[in-house]
């Protein structure tokens, strides 16, 4: 059996499944003691007094550790703009995800009571808790230390003549577009431990995406050189872009290094709600226009997003969202702006899609529009403006070799029930399998009569998203294979950093190591711990790990099998370092850019019930058409097909994070939302198409976040398709979509 | 986080365990599926001294028909051997199509019938249930026993008619009378999480097949369960129309509910399904009144 394109069982598989596989709460170390984190409960204010004698002379306690006690006491992923721990007379608070100083002691029972003794005074200052709050004129600065508006960063892409395009049309869509924020909800929260070695180094072990990035992060604010820090990845209980950003990894390196002593912390479930960002909130105007046959010949478009208190990824989800604005179509002509906003709320930042998600629900919910007031095939429209091989963005550059998204439209639209004909593409009538009539399981969740009030229709998206990091970052993977053996390779030891966060990149790894060296799977040990035993990978995301490390695996093998035959000196040891093609960031006036390495597509068509007294929606069935490249391993391909897909569901239809004056409201999971195995769809079909990425190892592209991207406006032409209604605002609440239907309904009658 | 100390007794006889309630009163709590009571002590919002677990009296789990044509479930019945007897399915047809709507298989194999009754959740099922039905609670203390009609026995959030050293120990669902219909609605966010509203509905029709007993009763929108007084008042003595029924339905939204607002809904939008639900209800319950496949 060959290695690549097997569906081998995750080496993992049977450690998670049993409970052997440690995860970063499951360590515990001699002599640890335990810390628990004050986060600011105002938003935003002053402090005004901290007297914290009271929690020092309580049982068991260690130290306070407070805004002083922090040797740089800034830091962020993209820009240093928030504080470790804000906790000192004068400090502020911008945001209820502020730690604001830390309690250890020898227990965390005793730590948490201490938490409770801390006396802290707070003044609150005037805050904005939306992105028209934090543009209105005169409104209040969240940093007014970086300028004088809350705009955090803007972008523009100006191609062609909006005016020429807008005289050109016969037909003109314009509407606006609301998205919401998204809660990660990983299994596992937040945990870790952090101490201090007897060679004298600091070492977290946490749960992270890119273990180089967090010990630079811990180095920087502790003072100390990266050598002196070592982070340790065990197995991680999900990402998702959760775990991009610090969450407990300075905390836990800084207490352990003033301690001395070794500190365990473990986040609870509202904890992790509030103490981390989310898929950021957005809105958006857009005016699209075409001609009568269906010809794209303007697009413009203003949107914004919620970047909260802090920058965290949103420089980089905002370079993604503005070229995702415009979907994967030649429009000769567009205009965009597009900026991230300050605000007192929760901070947004990564999450699985990246920008793509908010950008397509524009894109797609335009076309959608366009098509409806074409009186056009849905797919039709799209295939008559879909990018083709040797397409131009409209950022001016070139898409890379391998321009797939007509193949995935083809795909999907034909299994859900589109034909060719020689007018053009054209929905039939779908076959309604037995299961879908009447499934005993999901048939209990609304028992009213003959389903009577049940309206069903199908709706149609496509999108692509980026592989790798964008917009100039000098993105790179490294690889360090050694060959055992004498005459014959015996075994393989493989050094890479790249975090298997649950979705399987370590097996992965094996399987692309095993194909190009030749050996057997079991030959294989992979080495991807910590920093010490390894060299940069970058992270884990940007659906970026299959396509940078299979790269740089298959370089160092091809080096190694080279030193094999070349030399007698046993092991051979082959270090190799991939650098992806460079791309360039956005020009700031014009948007000119030539901004990723590589594309994903993917299109999805989903059929919803939607009953339309009550406003609850059902997903029924989903089809999902993504072109991977190449399948390394099948199984885990549809896996994450159907993940992105529960997730994608969850955000359109149930997850609805709510905040109030930057108070998190939906802090535990029985308040926020999020779908269980009964409330996704009851058939998600994944149609997996395997057209080689020229720069992918053995032809596989980046693909796990794309099936998350076109759900929502596949979802919300469904839901049109079903009722006459557009609704263009997430997410499709019962309650939303009841008022507009009683609306319609009134109105009709 | 784990529940602050208590004590705990495990009684083998139902003598026993009333015995304890007598001695611990007020600071008792008893354990049945612990399905409600452990989250609540694991969440600190419960923190009862003394802890008396009826898992170990076996009377207390049965399911038996009554002389009159209904059925007797023992309080420790599990959620799960309601759901699947057949007794229950032939002689509480109701009762039956409510069980899966009960959180989840899991919880239903744990969580006690009693249990659910005692709690008195008013976004919980099984109290609206026994309203609709006109069930009864069997309440048992050293002192004696009576039994509680359900009107009497919910009385406010999470409160119930039982004495401090009183012990729900089983629970008696009438017969379905002649010419009778019933029918269950909800709606729920989510699969196995609490509606935002259900509605369960028992009705009659007389000789000339006008509405005689209407019993409507809701969950999710007040206090505990509400019984629909208002809408049966509009449907008493007429034939259930489908105007009739809808201006019972209106009514049932406009008078009978005070419902609340939280993150999942706003009151508003839990009137509208009180609406809608007590619609579909009433619809289905006067369909198989009159003998009609549902």
């Amino acid at each position: 059996m060959r290695a690549v394109g097997s569906s081998l069982p995750r080496f993992d598989a049977h450690a998670k499944v049993t409970g052997q596989a440690l995860y970063s709460g499951d360590f515990n170390l001699p002599n640890q003691c335990y810390m628990k984190i004050l986060f600011g409960e105002r938003s935003p204010a002053r402090i005004t007094h901290l007297r914290l004698s009271a929690a020092v002379a309580s049982p068991g306690v260690l130290a306070v550790l407070t805004a002083d006690d922090v040797p740089l006491n800034e830091y962020g992923l993209i820009l240093p703009d928030q504080e470790v721990l804000c906790g000192r007379v004068g400090g502020v608070v911008r945001s209820v995800i502020d730690q604001v100083l830390l309690v250890i002691a020898e227990t965390e029972a005793q730590a948490a009571a201490a938490l409770d003794l801390i006396d802290i005074g707070y003044e609150d200052l005037p805050g904005v808790y939306s992105i028209d709050e934090a543009l209105a004129a005169n409104a209040p600065l969240v940093h007014p230390e970086r300028g004088e508006s809350n705009v955090l960063l803007s972008y523009k892409i100006r191609h062609g003549d909006i005016e020429v395009g807008f005289a050109q049309a016969d037909v003109i869509v314009e509407h606006s577009y609301t998205t919401h924020p998204q809660e990660h909800a990983y299994l596992q929260p937040e945990a870790g431990v952090g101490w201090v070695r007897p060679d004298g180094k600091v070492e977290v072990i946490v749960g992270g995406q890119w273990m180089h990035e967090d010990r630079d992060q811990i180095a920087r604010a502790l003072n100390l050189p990266p050598e002196r820090i070592v982070v340790r990845y065990p197995a991680i209980g999900g990402a998702f872009g959760g775990r991009e950003d610090i969450s407990v990894q300075i905390v836990l390196a800084l207490a352990a290094w003033k301690l001395q002593r070794p500190v365990k912390v473990q986040w609870t479930r509202s904890e992790s709600i509030r103490g981390h960002h989310k898929r950021h909130a957005s809105v958006a105007s857009a005016k699209w226009a075409a001609t009568q046959d269906g010809r794209l010949v303007a697009a413009q478009i203003d949107v914004s997003t919620d970047a909260g208190a802090y920058a965290y990824t949103s420089p980089k989800v905002l370079g993604n969202l503005i070229l995702a604005t415009l979907g994967p179509y030649d429009i000769p002509n567009a205009h965009v702006d597009a900026r991230s906003v300050y605000t007192n709320n929760v901070p947004g930042g990564a999450f699985r899609g990246f920008g793509s998600p908010q950008g397509h629900w524009i894109a797609e919910m335009q076309m959608n529009h366009l098509a409806a007031a074409l009186g056009m095939d849905p797919v039709e429209l799209r295939m008559r403006n879909l990018w083709r091989e040797g397409s131009e963005l409209a950022t001016g550059s070139k898409l890379p070799a391998g321009v797939t998204v007509r193949e995935t439209l083809t795909a999907c639209a034909k299994a859900a029930g589109w034909q060719k004909l020689a007018a053009g593409w054209q929905k039939s009538a779908l076959d309604q399998p037995a299961q879908i009539a009447a499934s005993p399981l999901h048939g209990a969740y609304s028992l009213d009569v003959g389903h009577s009030h049940k309206a069903r229709g199908i709706g149609i998206a496509t999108s692509y998203k980026n592989v790798g990091f964008s917009l100039g970052f000098v993105d790179e993977c490294w690889a360090t294979v050694e060959l055992h053996g004498g005459a014959d390779i015996e075994q393989v030891v493989l050094h890479h950093a790249g975090a298997d966060v649950g979705q399987g990149a370590h097996t992965i790894m094996r399987q692309i190591a095993a194909e190009m060296l030749q050996v057997p799977l079991d030959k294989i040990e992979l080495i991807a711990s910590d920093t010490e035993q390894t060299d940069n990978s970058g992270s884990t995301s940007a659906s970026r790990m299959t396509f940078m490390a299979g790269n740089a695996i298959k370089g160092a093998a091809q080096m190694a099998l080279q030193l094999w035959d070349a030399e007698e000196d046993r092991p051979v040891v082959a270090r190799y370092r991939y650098v992806p093609r460079p791309t360039t960031p956005y020009d700031p006036e014009t948007g000119a850019a030539d901004p990723n390495i590589s594309y994903g597509y993917c299109s999805q068509a989903a059929e919803v019930e939607v009953d339309i007294d009550t406003g609850h929606i059902t997903v029924l069935r989903l089809w999902s058409a993504n072109d991977v490249g190449k399948a390394i391993n099948p199984t885990m391909v549809t896996g994450q097909i159907e993940g992105a897909v529960a997730q994608s569901v969850g955000w359109t239809l149930l997850e609805d994070f709510k905040q109030e004056r930057g108070r998190v409201l939906t802090d535990k999971l029985s308040t926020y939302l999020i779908p269980t195995v009964l409330d996704v769809p009851r058939q998600v079909h994944s149609i997996v198409l395997e057209i080689p990425d020229p720069q992918g190892p053995l032809g596989a592209r980046g693909m796990a976040e794309m099936p998350f991207v076109p759900t929502a406006p596949a979802i919300a032409a469904a839901v049109y398709a079903a009722t006459g209604i557009w609704f263009d605002d997430l997410p499709l609440t019962p309650e939303r979509v009841a008022l507009k239907l009683a609306q319609k309904n009134r109105a009709v009658s | 986080m784990k529940p602050p100390p208590f004590a705990y007794h495990a009684p083998t006889t139902l003598d026993e365990a009333l015995q304890l309630m007598a001695e611990h009163g007020y600071g008792a709590k008893v354990l049945a599926g612990g399905q409600s009571l452990i989250a609540t002590m694991n969440f600190r919002l419960a923190a009862p001294a003394v802890l008396i677990d009826l898992n170990k009296i076996p009377e207390l789990s049965i399911i038996q028909p009554t002389a009159e044509g209904g059925a007797l479930v023992g309080a420790m019945t599990r959620h799960v051997q309601v759901e699947q007897s057949e007794l229950i399915a032939r002689t509480a047809p109701l009762l039956h199509a409510t069980m899966p709507h009960i959180a989840h298989p899991q919880i239903r194999n744990r969580g006690t019938f009693g249990g659910s009754i005692a709690h008195a959740d008013p976004a919980a099922e099984l109290p609206a249930f026994l309203r609709a039905v006109r069930g009864q609670v069997l309440a048992q203390s050293r002192r004696g026993q009576r039994w509680i009609d359900a009107d009497d026995f919910f009385i406010g959030l999470f409160s119930t008619a039982l004495e401090p050293d009183e012990i729900v120990t089983a629970v008696r669902l009438p017969a379905m009378p002649a010419r009778s219909g019933w029918s269950m609605q909800e709606l729920s966010r989510r699969h196995g999480d609490f509606a935002l509203v259900a509605v369960e509905a028992l009705l009659t029709l007389d000789a000339d097949g006008a509405c005689d007993d209407v019993r409507l009763a809701f969950c999710g929108v007040g206090e505990g369960p509400v019984l629909a007084t208002a809408a049966a008042a509009v449907l008493q003595g007429q034939r259930p129309t489908a105007e009739v029924i809808e201006a019972a339905a209106a009514i049932a939204a406009s008078d009978d509910v005070d419902p609340h607002s939280d993150v999942h809904a706003t009151s508003a939008y839990r009137r509208h399904l009180v609406d809608v639900l007590a619609k579909r209800a009433l619809t289905a319950a006067c369909a198989r009144a009159a003998g009609e496949e549902v």
